[in-house]
């Protein structure tokens, strides 16, 4: 049993110095060209980790097909290396379907039905079962007791710090899965949407792709070659969520966006968030 | 010569065989299968006939898991963190009617709540019976819940 | 991170993993209690609502139900203001009101010095010594109508008290009586009848000696010095100007104090009072008068 166990850990590959990775697919397409003009980044964050290393993480580029190593970039550990909490990644996608979710399923009781304002026949002396009203439930055509109504709302805020972790459980299982590519920026030569698939298809991206920017205004190739393939998106910083990045198979940021992300996240890890952590009413915003 | 010997052996000559029953049908032992289970379809007969025209089945339309709405279900959800941080994400919930938007509670707090947003939008006089529909259930649920149910503990 | 690396070591599990979609992710298991629903023989149970009654036709609980705890009404309340009872001293009130009562009606001598035989004595006040009661708490009703000038000594008093007292030039001490001598105080004539020696006084049981030796009571066995300080003290807290004593008329009998030992005002332990004789018999022997004198 014991053996069986360990040898059942083994396969999982745990290692623990796993500090410089290859974050990619296809390890042999770093060309001599790139590798001399390999940018090296270290990064000064204003709220140093402390226990733990920055991440490193390869820059690739979307100019060509094939995969090229532009340089290496750090990643903060608190955001991208956060504990795995599937439960927390859970609670978020529930509360991004209830927070919208209305259930307009709607029954008439037995006051709305129309009619049913006479009683149908006397109290006493037929024989007959007493009834005041032919919209009663116990009628056929009658209203309904206890029917859903309509506008049943399943809104609820989730807190806000737990929304800040599912942001950063997401984005660290995403990196630790090497679903989570860095590129520079989203430059493309053309705008055919077959080079787009065909590069998603040679890095092994998996077909669907999240494609997330600084920026409101991708660049026109990106969102011509895009707009035909309904499984790779483009969303800016801010339309980042957790739901968008489960659907989607790879997430791949540009340099600004995962700095931007970073910063975001750092900083509302970093501040007094007395007024977001307040409970939610309905009329305050 | 010695083949034709054996063939005209094999042709003229066969020999006796005499089958000997040493098991007979009524001594076998049958393996029991699904004791105690009973069929209660019946499934003698012929098979169905659909003369000509084919069963209702419904056409096979799969869902496209990848329209814009889906693909970019959730967008925005996270503004208020990842955004300038002055935009709370119910205010881009554009999909819910604003009177319910952002609102949790039960058939009787909403019910008042979209009175209140519809009481000067025209509703009451455009459509009169919806409008009364909706008095009478919120009088109704007034009088349920104050009188026959026990309100829960006061939140503050 | 901790020194056992379990965020490392789940990112380098996740590693292997199948990729976390929305198809596979779940919540804790068990974090949710769902609801119960009665099975098998109890399914046509009447969900515990009981039969019959408030339980299955309101919904709500009869009025103090806490759902099986026991209720607040039930709950006896734990307020322990009897707890040792028995073993504590009781000072039965007498007011200020009441006291310049007594004197505006004559029922007390105001030019002689005032202790509990003459407060019973007036026939306002008793009190009862073998109920553990141990004399005069004299309280601060009244206190601004308070006019008379006395040499009083009660068994407990307020500081109010004390200001009301030493504001018209009087003087209050505080004494501490055993129940024995409490018994004498109450009535005299019952215990002269009887024909014994005037005990000692007993000096204060541990608990109360810190009130009875402190300046700030006026305890009687308190430092006369501290005492004069702490009048002026209390002078100058309440605001008031403190009559020089020294000045008064009766300043002799606003100085006699009892001594520790002493039960009656100018009676000495080990005295007897003979009613019958109108005398007074003193012990000579020197064995008894070391005995009385300490």
């Amino acid at each position: 049993m014991t053996s069986a166990l360990i040898s059942a850990i083994k396969r999982l590959h745990i290692t623990i110095t796993p500090q410089i990775r290859v974050y990619s697919s296809n390890v042999a397409a770093a060309t001599s060209a790139s590798t001399n003009s390999l940018s090296i980044t270290k990064k000064e964050w204003a709220f140093q980790p402390e226990y733990t290393k920055p991440r490193e993480v390869w820059i690739e580029n979307l100019d060509t097909i094939e995969e090229q190593k532009l340089g290496l970039f750090e990643l903060h550990p608190s955001v991208y290396a956060a504990p795995p909490r599937l439960d927390i990644i859970n609670q978020n996608v529930v509360w991004q379907r209830k927070i919208r979710y209305v259930s307009w399923a709607h029954t008439k009781t037995r006051a709305e039905v129309r009619g049913g304002g006479k009683k149908p026949w006397p109290q006493k002396g037929l024989g007959r079962a007493r009834h005041g009203s032919i919209r009663s439930p116990l009628w056929r055509g009658g209203g309904v007791a206890h029917g859903p109504r309509s506008g049943k709302s399943h809104f609820f805020m989730l807190p806000f710090h737990m929304r800040i972790l599912g942001l950063t459980t997401t984005l660290s299982s995403k990196l630790a899965q090497d679903d989570l590519h860095i590129v520079k920026d989203l430059e493309l030569p053309t705008d055919e949407p077959e080079y787009l698939a065909e590069l998603v298809e040679k890095r092994n991206w998996g077909p669907s792709v999240l494609l997330v920017d600084d920026t409101d205004y991708a660049p026109r190739n990106i969102t011509a070659a895009t707009d035909s393939l309904a499984h790779i998106n483009i969303m800016p910083v801010y339309g980042l969520n957790v739901y968008s990045m489960l659907k989607h198979d790879t997430l791949v940021l540009t340099l600004s966006a995962a700095e931007k992300i970073e910063e975001r996240l750092l900083h509302w890890l970093h501040t007094n968030t007395r007024e977001q952590s307040k409970e939610f009413k309905v009329n305050q915003v | 010569m010695a083949w034709l010997g054996s063939t005209v052996l094999n042709v003229f000559w066969k020999p006796t065989v005499n089958i000997v029953r040493t098991r007979y049908h009524a001594e076998k032992t049958r393996l029991i299968k699904r004791y105690g289970y009973e069929e209660k379809i019946w499934s003698g007969g012929t098979l169905p006939r659909t003369l000509g025209k084919p069963l209702p089945i419904p056409e096979y339309r799969p869902a496209n898991a990848w329209t814009e709405r889906k693909a970019l279900f959730g967008q925005n959800d996270y503004i208020d963190i990842l955004g300038p941080g002055d935009l709370h994400p119910v205010k881009t919930l554009y999909t819910v009617p604003s009177w319910i938007r952002g609102v949790n509670g039960n058939e009787y707090q909403i019910l008042l709540r979209k009175r209140k947003m519809w009481a000067n939008t025209g509703s009451r006089q455009t459509r009169p019976t919806k409008w009364k529909d909706m008095e009478k259930r919120i009088s109704f649920l007034y009088r349920k819940l104050n009188r026959k149910t026990k309100t829960g503990p006061s939140p503050d | 991170m901790g020194s056992r690396q379990i965020t490392e070591k789940s990112l380098s599990m996740l590693r292997s993993l199948p990729r976390i979609s929305l198809g596979n992710i779940r919540d804790n298991p068990n974090c949710r209690k769902p609801a119960k629903r009665g099975r098998a023989q109890h399914g046509g149970d009447k969900h515990g609502a009981g039969n019959k009654g408030s339980g299955q036709r309101q919904n709500f609980m009869r009025l103090g139900y806490e759902t099986g705890n026991n209720p607040f009404y039930l709950r006896v309340p734990q307020e322990h203001y009897y707890r040792g009872h028995h073993l504590r001293r009781e000072y039965p009130p007498l007011t200020l009101h009441e006291l310049q009562r007594m004197i505006d009606k004559d029922r007390v001598d105001v030019n002689q010095p005032i202790d509990i035989a003459s407060i019973v004595k007036s026939g306002i006040y008793n009190f009862f010594p073998d109920q553990k009661q141990f004399g005069v708490n004299l309280t601060d009703e009244g206190a601004d109508l308070f006019t008379a000038k006395i040499n009083i000594e009660v068994q407990w008093a307020s500081e109010l008290v004390i200001a009301a007292i030493e504001k018209n030039g009087g003087v209050i001490t505080t004494a501490y009586y055993d129940p024995h001598s409490l018994f004498l105080l109450k009535n005299p004539k019952k215990f002269f009848e009887s024909g014994q020696a005037i005990p000692r006084r007993m000096i204060p049981p541990p608990d109360a000696i810190e009130y009875y030796t402190s300046a700030k009571t006026r305890g009687y066995l308190a430092d006369p010095e501290e005492i004069s300080k702490e009048r002026l003290k209390l002078s100058q807290k309440y605001g008031y100007n403190l009559p020089d004593i020294q000045k008064e008329s009766n300043y002799q009998m606003l100085c006699e104090r009892k001594d520790p030992r002493q039960i009656f005002y100018g009676l000495e332990p080990g005295w007897v009072v003979n009613l019958k004789d109108e005398c007074i018999l003193k012990p000579k022997d020197q064995e008894l008068l070391k005995f009385y004198n300490t």
